[in-house]
């Protein structure tokens, strides 16, 4: 095993000889920066259009929700009874209570 | 370091400035150091930029800029990853290419000793991708970092976030893999081969 070992490790030197640094080309900054604006460009696209969903989405449903109850809005009265109802329900006293000594109830003052 | 702490702080910072001098310091070792990964010249730069890109918008999230040199490793790694894994998608497609050695003999036919020179690298890098193809992404990485660009144990912590002896333990298992490949392959070697017998020679010796 020693023998391949060292073996192995004398390839591994020369396999790093075999690939030497390479050179980047002169397009290499201006490619890079390319690819920068690129990425930052996706990425704003990218948020724009969720926004934009999630707009369009809000106003789906707002307009669904709105279509579906309307009608249930439109049956449903205010008022459960009229003014006249609530009048005649009333039990009402005509009578003036006069207590002896002159005072009246609070709840009449 | 190749830059100065103060550079990465203000390229951290969005000064365009200092991300292009971080770029220009670093550029030549990070295509070194992906080529020796994924072993295809052809698209050493397209990954290379891909690392600036991902380094560009990811340098924000740095702790500190003394540990830029590992953060800048594990972000070649994971595009030399990355890279990989889409070539093996593609890699059916493009069976019937010539071998990067086939190619170098061809062009050798006519060329002079520089040529042959080439030849014997080409040879000498198919032999060694050919045996780091046996093994996992992750092992091939490892190895790479740990006997071809010679990185310590130490980096190598900072960039896999593993303690030491977990590290050993995979660098042991990647090498004993990797050994068995180039024990079968030196067996394989006595038998007669369809390959050019010279720079397979020269890649074993």
């Amino acid at each position: 095993m020693d023998y391949f070992e060292s073996k192995l490790a004398a390839l591994w030197m020369r396999y790093r000889e075999a690939c030497p640094d390479p050179e980047p080309s002169p397009e290499f900054m201006p490619e890079l920066w390319k690819r920068i604006e690129a990425r930052r460009q996706a990425t704003l696209n990218v948020l724009f259009r969720r926004w934009v969903e999630v707009c369009v989405f809000t106003a789906v449903l707002a307009l669904v929700v709105t279509t579906l109850m309307a009608p249930r809005w439109q049956r449903m009265p205010v008022y459960q009874s009229t003014y006249l109802d609530v009048l005649t329900a009333a039990d009402f006293s005509d009578e003036v209570v006069v207590l002896p000594g002159g005072e009246v109830p609070g709840d009449l003052q | 370091m190749l830059i100065e702490f103060e550079v990465i702080e203000r390229a951290r910072k969005g000064d365009e400035a200092a991300f292009s001098q971080i770029v220009a310091a670093y550029r030549k070792r990070i295509l070194g150091t992906i080529s020796r990964l994924i072993g295809y010249p052809e698209d050493v730069e397209d990954v290379g930029q891909e690392v600036f890109v991902r380094l560009y918008y990811s340098l924000d999230q740095l702790r500190t800029p003394e540990v830029f040199e590992p953060w800048m490793y594990r972000l070649t790694v994971n595009a030399a990853y990355d890279y990989m894994r889409r070539r093996k998608r593609r890699r059916e497609s493009r069976m019937s290419d010539l071998s990067e050695q086939q190619v170098m003999m061809a062009d050798a036919v006519a060329g002079g000793k520089e040529r042959e020179e080439e030849v014997r690298r080409a040879g000498i890098r198919e032999f060694v991708q050919s045996l780091l193809g046996g093994i996992s992404e992750d092992d091939r990485a490892l190895l790479i970092l740990k006997e071809v660009e010679g990185l310590s144990l130490k980096e190598m912590e900072q960039i896999y976030k593993v303690n030491e002896s977990a590290l050993k333990v995979r660098l042991f298992r990647a090498r004993q893999r990797v050994l068995k490949a180039y024990e079968a392959s030196r067996v394989a070697a006595d038998e007669p081969s369809m390959k050019d017998p010279q720079a397979m020679k020269d890649a074993k010796e």
